[in-house]
């Protein structure tokens, strides 16, 4: 009789994701005119009236100037209408755009590294749907695109599709624990992740997707041992990935050498060197004056290493944290610079970490550690 | 700064291949600024008696190819591994692969291509190599248009790469050219080195057939997110082969791109590329096999005195089994120059100076592999640089090619050819003993391949032509069809027929 009714649900959810997916054009198209714009340039080009996309791709272009998609349609627009030099100019934009935009954790799995907004490929994939329904790639690609701008429950619904239609591709459900754990139900995610894991028991970034879910079901312990056991997973050349898990643990000692060879790779990456910076407080070792100007006139996290160097006052750079993120990274980094002279503000800082920010970035997972060891 | 990776094979695949692959290369070559950029090309399964591909149109490449151009060569017996895609000629997934696995580190870049194209920077001053260095790290494409057949055949210089690019500026609006390929693979693809690693390469269960770029693309997007486009930077083109013949064994879309749900291959992670091979690497710019075989044939034999020389192929003579060394060995070196240096030759003889020179040239071709020369050949020198002796049944399974030499023990080096000569005793009871050798290592050769070694070894016979020895070797091996002159037949064991079966042949060849 259980296993009837559990039937019975399965197949009701099924049908409840098939129809929820199928809306998520009309959503998007309803949801922001520039998506809207988007679209509707791009059909405009599609048809053949170039000059009627280009007006629309320009207009575009003022009001979602980040927009990557809409300037290369913009650029390619004016490619066919003979202007090169404009479509080169658009084309620039749009891959400076794209270098600009910082990559999600390296420890995280592929798709939260990618940095959305992806109207293009959401379009497309919805446009194949249209027609082919019974491929699991499509709603995959749909649902990571709509993971990475953020849009879980979105991708939640993707994810389910392509899971009734390939139920034993672990991957997927990997995916969806990732939503579910954006989407705060982390107690369903720790389920989805055990069920991938018992699949794929090597999976380093799946291990690293139940570290965050246990860690926001507040068990430090079990979340440990995740993320040792990612670290040990993680091939040798993926320094910066396994750095990054080192500081969630807020293992200072591991992560210096491997920070060290993740800025010989990446000497641009101004996050290397912040995080580099933040292990030496830590372990209490001198830093350089050079060391520490470094890099401050980057726009972000320029302000930090300007905090580091006292170029800047904590309220300063808490004003120019100008997101979630960035304040939770600043509040971090005033904890770990109060923390040689002034324990109880260092903890002061480290949790307000702790109580407003997610639990997947890397420095809520080092105030937790911090707090631990520090004993609140 | 970027790594083009290639493959192919040396058969016969559309009459003008050799004409496409030498334009596609030759004006790849000359995008080429940054002094670590590299052609990569794998020549997969070429058989170990023919050289690569390049090498073998080496002459229509430019300078410029010859010195960035890196030949991989996986020989046939490499592919064994590869049991599932026995069939197929080229393994397109695994030959990129173990391209991608050794390429230079110091390139950001990789891009893939076939043989035939050319890409066509929009700003006629720039390199590849520079239009790549502004690049932001990302996935980027160009759409590759179809050049017709008239238009590369007839028009183009395989030697003028630069006058081919600069048809190709003027080409695609006269003669409405831009019109992209829309089959799987058709884009001209740039993606990071570092990219490819994370997802382990291309999918090697894949087959050939252009779907494995497709697939990688897919997976490409899912690792880092959509692909950016190069249409304003450089466009591609690609040479129709027009007449040539299909290609076979394309892959299913369905079971190539939509099964696709996470960018990496964990079942290959640790074998992609084979990483454990060791595979010889070829350049056309230094070491090439002429210079190999000047310096060994070169070292072994003296240049001859006079302008020509005459022989006899009258009936009368075909008990003599005099031949003239000095003239046999080229071609003799010219059987074993393709083979991996480190091959082991067996060499079974008559005629100790055969084996005097032939072991100077064997070492001044590079060869490192030991002479194996079995104790039961009596009065052949064993004291040479790598010879080794020992039972013939011990070296039997350490030999990777055999060379049967039936002279006579008892000719001078000086002595004319073809003239009547009598087999002498000891002549005789020498031969005895590499007729009794040869037909052994005919007959067991399957069963005593060395381990790993899954195809037949190559028997080349030395004096074998219009004399007794003539039926019996091409009785034994399949050999290839050569003239007399050269004495020289080389080919694979037969397959050992039935008892039945042999009547027949033998009643045909009476008859014949």
């Amino acid at each position: 009789m259980t296993r009837l009714s559990e039937a019975i649900l399965e197949t009701w959810r099924r049908a409840i994701d098939r129809l929820g997916s199928g809306c998520i054009q009309h959503l998007s198209e309803e949801e922001g005119g520039a998506t809207a714009l988007y679209l509707s340039a791009r059909a405009s080009a599609r048809a053949g009236d170039l000059e009627k996309a280009a007006q629309q791709f320009a207009a575009l272009a003022e009001i979602a100037p980040t927009l990557t998609a809409g300037l290369e349609g913009h650029g390619e627009t004016a490619d066919r209408l003979g202007q090169s030099a404009l479509a080169r100019a658009k084309y620039d934009v749009a891959r400076r755009l794209r270098s600009e935009a910082r990559r999600g954790a390296p420890d995280r799995p592929f798709v939260l590294r990618n940095r959305g907004p992806f109207p293009a490929e959401i379009a497309a994939y919805t446009s194949v749907l249209l027609s082919v329904k019974d491929r699991a790639l499509p709603y995959v690609a749909r649902g990571n695109a709509l993971l990475a701008e953020g849009r879980a429950r979105l991708a939640l619904l993707d994810y389910g599709c392509a899971l009734s239609l390939k139920p034993r591709h672990f991957e997927i459900a990997a995916l969806k624990a990732e939503a579910l754990v954006m989407l705060g139900r982390y107690e369903e995610a720790l389920r989805a992740f055990d069920t991938a894991l018992a699949a794929r028991p090597n999976d380093a970034e799946i291990y690293s997707g139940r570290a965050i879910a246990c860690l926001a079901l507040g068990r430090l312990g079990a979340a440990d041992a995740d993320w040792r056991r990612q670290s040990e997973l993680l091939p040798p050349e993926r320094a910066a990935a396994r750095a990054c898990v080192s500081l969630r643990m807020a293992d200072y000692e591991a992560a210096l050498p491997l920070l060290q060879r993740a800025l010989e790779k990446e000497p641009g990456d101004p996050y290397w060197r912040l995080y580099r910076l933040t292990s030496l407080r830590r372990l209490g070792r001198s830093v350089g004056q050079p060391e520490l100007e470094r890099m401050a006139d980057v726009a972000w996290p320029g302000p930090l290493l300007a905090l580091h160097a006292g170029h800047l006052s904590a309220d300063e750079a808490l004003t120019r944290a100008d997101n979630q993120g960035r304040r939770a990274e600043t509040l971090f980094q005033l904890g770990v610079i109060a923390w040689p002279r002034d324990r109880a503000e260092a903890r002061r800082r480290w949790e307000e970490v702790a109580a407003e920010t997610s639990p997947a970035l890397i420095e809520h997972a080092a105030a937790r550690h911090e707090l631990a060891r520090a004993g609140s | 700064m970027f790594s083009v990776i290639l493959y192919g094979r040396n058969v016969s695949h559309g009459y003008n291949l050799h004409k496409r692959a030498a334009i596609g290369l030759n004006a790849l070559a000359e995008l080429m600024s940054d002094s670590d950029d590299e052609i990569l090309f794998v020549d997969d399964n070429t058989p170990d008696d023919h050289p690569t591909f390049p090498e073998a149109i080496h002459d229509t490449l430019t300078d410029k190819a010859k010195s960035v151009m890196r030949i991989l060569r996986v020989r046939p017996r490499h592919r064994l591994d590869a049991r599932r895609h026995a069939h197929q000629a080229v393994l397109e997934s695994q030959s990129r692969n173990v391209a991608l696995r050794r390429s230079n580190p110091r390139n950001r870049w990789s891009c893939f291509a076939t043989t035939d194209t050319l890409l066509v920077p929009r700003n006629e001053g720039r390199s590849l190599s520079d239009i790549l260095d502004e690049l932001p790290d990302g996935f980027y494409r160009t759409p590759r248009f179809d050049l017709p057949k008239t238009l590369w055949e007839a028009a183009f210089d395989r030697g003028d790469p630069n006058g081919n690019l600069a048809k190709l500026r003027h080409w695609p609006t006269r003669f409405h050219l831009d019109r992209p390929r829309d089959e799987a693979g058709a884009e001209f693809q740039v993606m990071l080195r570092d990219d490819l690693f994370a997802i382990h390469g291309f999918d090697e269960a894949m087959s050939s057939g252009g779907s494995s770029d497709s697939n990688l693309a897919a997976r490409l997007a899912l690792h880092r997110g959509a692909a950016g486009t190069l249409i304003d930077k450089v466009l591609g083109y690609r040479c129709d082969p027009g007449r040539a013949g299909t290609a076979k064994g394309m892959n299913d879309r369905d079971r190539v791109v939509d099964v696709v749900t996470t960018p990496y291959l964990p079942a290959q992670a640790d074998r992609w590329g084979w990483p454990d091979l060791d595979i010889e690497e070829i350049r056309l710019d230094r070491g090439t096999s002429y210079e190999r075989f000047f310096a060994g044939v070169g070292a072994a034999i003296e240049p001859a005195r006079a302008p020509y020389d005459a022989t006899s192929l009258e009936s009368h003579l075909v008990h003599d089994l005099t031949y003239d060394l000095a003239h046999t060995l080229p071609f003799v070196c010219d059987q074993v120059l393709t083979y991996p240096k480190h091959s082991g030759v067996m060499f079974v003889g008559a005629r100790a100076d055969f084996l005097r020179r032939f072991s100077t040239a064997w070492r001044g071709m590079g060869f490192t592999g030991p002479i194996l020369v079995p104790q039961e050949c009596a009065g052949l020198p064993i004291d040479g640089q790598g010879v080794e002796t020992g039972p013939f049944v011990e070296l039997l399974r350490r030999a990777e090619i055999f060379i049967f030499e039936f002279g006579l023990a008892t000719q001078r080096e000086d002595e004319p050819v073809r003239t009547g000569r009598k087999i002498t005793p000891p002549d005789d009871a020498c031969l005895k003993v590499v007729e009794s050798l040869f037909r052994r290592a005919a007959a067991l050769e399957a069963e005593t391949r060395p381990e790993g070694q899954g195809l037949p070894r190559r028997f080349i016979g030395v004096n074998v032509i219009y004399n007794y020895y003539w039926p019996l070797f091409t009785d034994h091996i399949g050999a290839n069809i050569t003239p007399f002159c050269s004495q020289v037949l080389a080919g694979d064991p037969r397959a050992v027929t039935p008892k039945k079966a042999r009547f027949p042949r033998l009643r045909r060849r009476s008859m014949a």
